[in-house]
């Protein structure tokens, strides 16, 4: 069936089965390579993406789910050799990851928290992100970026 | 030809890629599209053990969309991929010709259009198996009665490797007191966020393989899939762009052949093998381990004996556990002067999934043991735990247990860094009611391989861009942008005129692997010796232009200079030459080994040496242990990239806290009962310590050091060290669960 739906502010209506899952479709039809697999049950957080502005594991968003909302993915924070946004700079200058598999599902996830809460502490940063996963174990790092954010007073 | 100065060496810079990495557009394998690509996947074995009386694949190959079925049939021709491979032992087969020997084992390998097609075809395969008895345990697997793991073997060890360092009889009998455990380790899995994922594509000849990969070693890669296709090396490329994460796992062949396999029957067409996370359990594992350690001790502290005695439970495929079990030998002893020692390392068959190199490979399951047992010895005696370790850790100069003296020792400094930074030495606040909090330490002492070797070649071109080519895969470690830094300091560029190609093996040269922490030693080295010999065709390629001979001109600085004060860039040079490139290979290669009879010789061409202390809470309602503050030190000889030295060494204690207290595959008759990363947990941002530190134990002018692994190993007996000071109990198996310490403290 056709499925409506924005991703990084583009509209598409695509041909997709209703239970496909959002991740395949971002990845095989959309070519993304931001949201990836990395246990396809919602544990790892490695396919987060935005839905509406809310971090969601899109492996477990199916199509039918999807249908007309915004999503937005890393791919759709900066434009090619454009400025980078404030979370993915920060993750740079804090060396916030290494092999960065995870990175975009973090990048993603911090995004949406500071959005909600310009002003988290370091608790609510560990609870916005714990469930995101990595192996590499760069969090010291990652919630340093993401302090560096936080708006103060 | 002076060296050039003040090097980028020692500064904290970002991944050289970094851009990539937090816009998702690093170009993972899994991310690569290429044309006509179809889809690989794997029929596996449900049973552990087992005869198959009938395969058939006919309702597979009639189904749309399927392109290729291959069953053992189809293998072992005049030409094409032979049925039979193996690296340290041939006993794996491409697909199950009549045994299977574990759940998982790839019985038929499908390719076609879609996942649906692939899928349906996989379950259109029909094989009717005879289920045989199956041994799981290594101890068990051992005994002379144990059902065999493959026909026609006498005994379930595979490999013997022997130590034999002094008399440990008179050792013993010298003794105060003997002190012996056995502490074990389970089967776990390396847990790369990225799959296992290979794309293989023949030429339409097929005479010539490409196969793209996340793999830790595409020479081995590239050598195994010669060797199974019977054809010469270089007709086999192997490139793999950066990798999102190995820990030992993509250290050898594995989803490589069947992508390679399916596409020799695609018709000339792509295959793309990517792995569940379900697969990934059942692919590649950390050998499970049962260590018996008996040591003799003096009142005063003195270790007058050791005997060791290990099982390693490898899973029904040896891969390259032979050399990891020999290489295990001198990882089991412990940084320790001991008067006498004798290790027995056995690798043994199991009816499990292949075991490999896991993080911290060998030595984990073996600090796990001797560093609590160190703290189980002190106190036979009545002594502090770090007081005997102050007394009874090597010192530079001391004989190692393999008859080597041993230099550049820096056991004392790690655990000293690690006792300071901690606060050893302070008051321990209770927080009162049922939680308590306790301190421990743990010191470790690892090899790295004691024979291989690394090249690399640099090339500068006309406009005075200098490019490595490597054969050491990025993982996320940050070797690439380690080297660059190495690279612009010894040639005097700033790091933007600086390029690395990575592995491809039409492109790169020989490198060994990226394992055991070797790559900023061995390839690093390599590099330097690259350079040197850069700089010096590049003053044969000014002289001329400056009228002096090579000997006269310095070259630093992105220049070549003449005591004179005259000089010429880089580029200046090439052109005036006439030059469109210079090239310049340098080579570094460690050839050490031991007595295979006696574990007599050198061990390691060098030593990785590190050490955690930690504080943790203990919940004695519900024995949940919290680690507070963790501290880990290695020794690092000259840190490159301190900013990337910091990640690797919090990588080593939050991953090291997975084995530790989480991580344990559960099997029931064989099957992974926990293949999902719910059952399975790896830690978490919430697992981590409170506080964390690492340090590097620096020496002015030493060697570059990996420091991926060293204070890994320490975590698990740290924690279990600070348990007992917290609790008084012993925990001696892993992972450290709260029901495991519930359970010791109602013992």
């Amino acid at each position: 069936m056709k499925i409506a739906l924005t991703v990084n502010g583009t509209a598409h209506t695509l041909e997709a089965a209703p239970d496909a899952r959002l991740l395949d479709v971002l990845r095989e039809y959309l070519g993304l390579g931001g949201p990836r697999e990395g246990c396809g049950i919602g544990a790892c957080g490695a396919c987060t993406v935005l839905l509406d502005g809310a971090p969601v594991s899109s492996c477990l968003v199916l199509m039918g789910q999807a249908e007309g909302h915004t999503i937005t993915t890393v791919e759709g924070l900066a434009k090619p050799k454009g400025a980078l946004s404030a979370v993915q700079q920060a993750f740079i200058d804090h060396r916030a990851f290494q092999c960065s598999y995870c990175t975009p599902g973090f990048v993603l996830a911090a995004t949406a928290l500071l959005e909600a809460n310009p002003a988290p502490s370091d608790d609510d940063i560990t609870e916005a992100l714990t469930g995101n996963l990595c192996r590499c174990g760069s969090y010291r790092n990652i919630v340093e970026a993401v302090a560096s954010l936080r708006r103060q007073g | 030809m002076s060296k050039h100065t003040g090097a980028p060496v020692g500064v904290g810079v970002p991944l050289l890629d970094a851009r990539e990495r937090v816009t998702g557009a690093i170009p993972f394998v899994g991310n690569m599209r290429v044309p006509g690509m179809l889809v690989g996947r794997v029929l596996r074995s449900p049973l552990a053990h087992a005869r198959i009386r009938s395969l058939d694949a006919s309702a597979a190959r009639a189904i749309p969309g399927v392109v290729a079925v291959v069953t053992a049939a189809d293998l072992g021709k005049e030409s094409g991929p032979m049925l039979q491979y193996g690296r340290n032992v041939k006993d794996q087969e491409v697909v199950a010709s009549r045994m299977v020997h574990y759940v998982g084992e790839p019985v038929a390998l499908v390719s076609a259009e879609t996942e649906e097609a692939a899928e349906a075809a996989l379950a259109a395969i029909a094989v009717d198996y005879e289920e045989l008895p199956a041994v799981y345990d290594a101890q068990e697997a051992a005994l002379p009665d144990a059902p065999k793991v493959h026909e026609g073997m006498d005994s379930n060890v595979f490999v013997h490797a022997k130590l034999r360092h002094g008399d440990v009889e008179a050792g013993f009998a010298a003794a105060d007191a003997i002190v012996e455990e056995t502490y074990t380790s389970p089967v776990a899995q390396q847990t790369s966020l990225e799959p296992h994922v290979a794309i293989a594509q023949w030429t339409p000849d097929g005479t010539a393989l490409t196969v793209w990969t996340a793999s830790q070693a595409p020479f081995a890669v590239r050598t195994a899939l010669a060797g199974v296709f019977r054809i010469k090396e270089p007709s086999v490329r192997v490139v793999v762009p950066p990798i999102g994460g190995g820990y030992g796992g993509k250290g050898g062949m594995r989803v490589e052949l069947p992508a390679a396999v399916l596409a020799w029957f695609s018709g000339g067409r792509p295959v793309r093998v990517l792995l569940s996370r379900a697969e990934e359990f059942v692919t590649v594992t950390k050998h499970a381990a049962s260590i018996t350690i008996r040591t003799g001790i003096m009142r005063d502290g003195t270790l007058t004996a050791r005997q060791i005695t290990c099982h390693w439970g490898t899973g029904a495929v040896v891969e390259n556990s032979a050399a990891l079990v020999r290489g295990a030998l001198v990882r089991l002893v412990g940084p320790y002067r001991i008067g006498a020692v004798h290790v027995d390392s056995y690798g043994v068959y199991t009816n499990l999934p292949s075991a490999g190199a896991y993080r911290g490979a060998m030595s984990s399951q073996a600090t796990w043991a001797y560093e609590s047992h160190t703290d189980a010895l002190a106190r036979a005696i009545g002594m502090a735990p770090v007081a005997l370790r102050r007394r009874s850790l090597i010192r530079s100069g001391d004989t190692f247990a393999t008859g080597e003296t041993l230099h550049e020792v820096y056991f004392h400094e790690c655990m000293e860094a690690c006792l300071e930074r901690l606060g050893w030495d302070e008051p321990l606040a209770q927080p009162g009611g049922s939680l308590r909090r306790g301190r421990g330490v743990a010191v470790m002492m690892k090899s790295t391989n004691p024979v291989s070797r690394s090249e690399c070649r640099l090339e500068l071109g006309a406009d005075g861009v200098l490019t490595i080519f490597t054969g050491t895969v990025e993982m996320g470690q940050g070797t690439h942008t380690a080297l660059a830094q190495v690279a612009a300091g010894e040639l005097g560029l700033p790091l933007e005129r600086v390029r690395v190609q990575g592995p491809d093996t039409a492109l790169v040269p020989f490198d060994t692997a990226t394992n055991a922490s070797r790559s900023v030693g061995m390839m690093g080295t390599a590099l330097l010796n690259a350079a040197a010999a850069l700089r010096e065709r590049l003053a044969e390629a000014a002289a001329p232009l400056l009228d002096l001979p090579p000997d006269q001109l310095s070259v630093a600085d992105g220049a070549v200079a003449s005591a004179g004060g005259r000089s010429l860039t880089y580029a200046e040079v090439l052109a005036g030459g006439g030059l469109s490139r210079l090239d310049a290979t340098g080579e570094h290669a460690t050839n050490v080994g031991l007595d295979p009879q006696t574990g007599q010789g050198v061990g390691s061409p060098h030593w990785h040496q590190g050490a955690g202390a930690c504080e943790v809470e203990v919940d004695t309602e519900t024995g949940k242990v919290r680690v507070l503050r963790y501290v880990g030190a290695s020794f690092a000889g000259r840190v490159i990239n301190p900013d990337l030295a910091r990640l690797q060494n919090d990588g080593n204690v939050i991953y090291g806290m997975g084995p530790a207290l989480l991580e344990e595959m559960v099997f029931d008759a064989g099957r992974v009962m926990n293949p999902n990363l719910s059952d399975y947990q790896i830690p978490s941002l919430k697992d981590t310590p409170d506080w964390l530190e690492g340090v590097c134990i620096e020496h002015e002018e030493g060697e570059f050091h990996g420091i991926g692994e060293m204070t890994l190993p320490p975590v698990a007996p740290a924690i279990a060290n600070a348990i007992e000071d917290a609790i008084g109990v012993r925990v001696r198996a892993l992972p450290i669960s709260a029901e495991r310490v519930l359970r010791e403290l109602d013992a």
